[in-house]
């Protein structure tokens, strides 16, 4: 089981464990992340899942596919290291990742 | 096909009863084991949240199956439902964006997804402010008002007439139009309401085309006009422009109407609530999301199974017709915390009141933003507001919900 760590706006550090083959989104909701508002449910509609990868782990996860490319264009404040947590599979070895989750997607 | 569990559950989704609160029997439909057959529509109403959620992600499940109909299953289908001697409402009202899936749908929302996004949004909340004080201006010296006739109706037509680019002259025409176009959906249809809706939709079309020829000409900054982009570059056809701007107007119109009165009602009836979010503003975001929750304005839409499948533990054949009562799924126990309770800071507040996957709802910054400007106005421009009719008549019928009017005493500030 990996380890995520999400951070939230406020600085509050949230340490979860995660399930290989969930995602990203539904690893911070089981975790209690309110600002991960995932409102489509996962399916790249909404761009409310938006998150900021740690600089250092950013290069490490398979790149976004199109569909999630267009929709970060349309994300509240994003980054060079924006993703949509929906899109992002768990799998082992993202062990140790950390995760900055904005303060409203709304 | 029904099981006699069911026989204990009144279920009459056009009763006074149900219209005046409907949440008791959600609940008792909630607490079956089996999602529970309602026979006069053939179809499987789905009150768990985690049921509904499944099935509106489910990509198998689908609004419209006419794609993998026949040409003679089509015009069946048509002759079944009523509505197959309606030229216009069948080019631009019966095929849209929503009722479509697949490519024709990403290609559709794609052209008008960049304009509803929160930043674009947000870029017209001036706008909706002057909205907003023009028509509060015009009822100051009322003691009491009909909320929804003398205020509510109005907000939505001029809100999403200044999106579109409609003139401002012009824009009382749309509410006139989307209510004659969407009331053709109405229990207990006749042939008159058949041709309203005919007539209507033709108009619009008419109105609209002359408003793209002058865009044609003279291009501005707004929808109408980026639209026509798309159109002339060839990423749409013309139907198609005019059936999504028709249907941004209807999906967008009675629905904010509804959760506006909805909330203020909602407010209204919870004091304490109401005071703390008086005292709170910040509390705002959280407490329209709440609105949405406690009061779906949009509670029940359908899908249909592609193939044979499980939903709620049970198997269901290819073609089975599903509620999903969202409505009823945010008041689910196993997601909400005293689901009966109105609480303005509820976080996290997961409802399914804009629905989900890839039909989640276009407009609903549009409608949240609003929400927040009327709602901050409200609060300062007026010192009390209160009920005049403690319990207000909602509306019959199990696809909207919302008050028919709303009588509300105030002193301006
Ligand atoms: C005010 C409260 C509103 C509610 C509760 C609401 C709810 C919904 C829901 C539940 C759906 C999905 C339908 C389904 O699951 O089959 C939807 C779709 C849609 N809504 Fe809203 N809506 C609201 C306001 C608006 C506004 C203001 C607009 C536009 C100005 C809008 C435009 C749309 C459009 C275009 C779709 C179709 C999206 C698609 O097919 O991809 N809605 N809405
Ligand atoms: S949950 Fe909607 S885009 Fe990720």
């Amino acid at each position: 089981m990996p380890k995520i760590t999400f951070i939230e706006a406020d600085g509050n550090r949230v340490e979860t464990m995660a399930q290989a083959g969930n995602s990203l989104m539904q690893t911070a909701v089981n975790a209690g992340i309110a600002a991960i508002a995932a409102e489509c449910g996962g399916v790249c509609a909404c761009g409310t899942c938006h998150c900021h990868i740690e600089p250092d782990w950013f290069g490490r996860l398979v790149p976004p596919a199109v569909d999630e490319a267009d929709m970060l264009e349309f994300v509240i404040d994003p980054d060079e290291h924006s993703r949509l947590s929906c899109q992002i599979k768990i799998t082992d070895d993202l062990d140790g990742l950390i995760v900055y989750v904005p303060e409203s997607q709304t | 096909m029904s099981d006699h569990l069911d026989s204990a559950i009144i279920f009459e989704p056009l009763s006074d009863a149900f219209a005046q609160d409907p949440y008791p029997t959600y609940a008792a439909m909630r607490a079956q084991d089996t999602p529970y057959y309602y026979e006069d529509a053939d179809t499987w109403m789905l009150t768990r949240i985690a049921d509904v959620e499944a099935v509106a992600l489910d990509p198998t499940m689908l609004r419209s199956v006419s794609h993998l109909m026949n040409e003679q299953e089509c015009i069946d289908l048509k002759k079944k439902m009523n509505w197959h001697d309606m030229p216009h409402h069948e080019r631009f009202v019966q095929f849209s964006m929503l009722d479509s899936e697949g490519d024709v749908h990403t290609r559709l929302r794609k052209m008008v997804f960049r304009e509803f996004t929160p930043a674009a949004i947000n870029k017209h909340r001036q706008a909706i402010e002057i909205i907003v004080d023009r028509l509060l201006d015009a009822l100051m010296d009322r003691p009491e008002i009909d909320f929804v006739e003398d205020f509510a109706s109005h907000v939505p037509g001029h809100v999403i007439g200044h999106v579109l680019g409609v003139p401002e002259n012009d824009r009382p025409q749309l509410r006139i139009w989307s209510e004659d176009i969407v009331q053709f959906w109405n229990i207990g249809r006749t042939e008159d309401d058949k041709r309203l809706a005919e007539s209507a939709t033709t108009e619009f079309y008419h109105y609209l085309q002359s408003l793209l020829a002058e865009r044609q000409k003279a291009p501005k900054d707004d929808l109408l006009t980026r639209l026509l982009a798309e159109k002339n570059a060839g990423n749409m056809n013309e139907d198609e422009l005019v059936s999504t701007t028709m249907l941004i107007l209807k999906a967008g119109h009675g629905s904010t109407i509804d959760v506006l009165c909805s909330g203020m009602h909602t407010l209204l009836k919870f004091p304490d609530q109401h005071k703390r979010l008086r005292e709170t503003p910040s509390l705002l975001k959280t407490g329209i999301q709440e609105m949405f929750r406690f009061e779906s304005p949009l509670p029940y839409f359908h899908r249909f199974a592609t193939q044979d499948t499980v939903v709620a533990g049970r198997k269901f054949k290819s073609g089975t017709r599903f509620g999903l009562l969202y409505g009823a799924a945010n008041r689910d126990p196993a997601r909400f915390e005293n689901p009966d309770e109105f609480d303005v800071a509820r976080s996290p507040n997961r409802h399914i009141a804009f629905g989900g996957g890839t039909h989640f709802c276009l407009g609903n910054h549009l409608a949240r933003l609003d929400m927040d400007v009327i709602f901050t106005r409200l609060h300062e421009r007026f010192r009390s507001l209160s009920l005049i009719d403690e319990s207000p008549k909602y509306k019959n019928g199990l696809s909207v919900r919302g008050p028919e009017s709303l009588r509300v005493a105030w002193t301006p500030a």
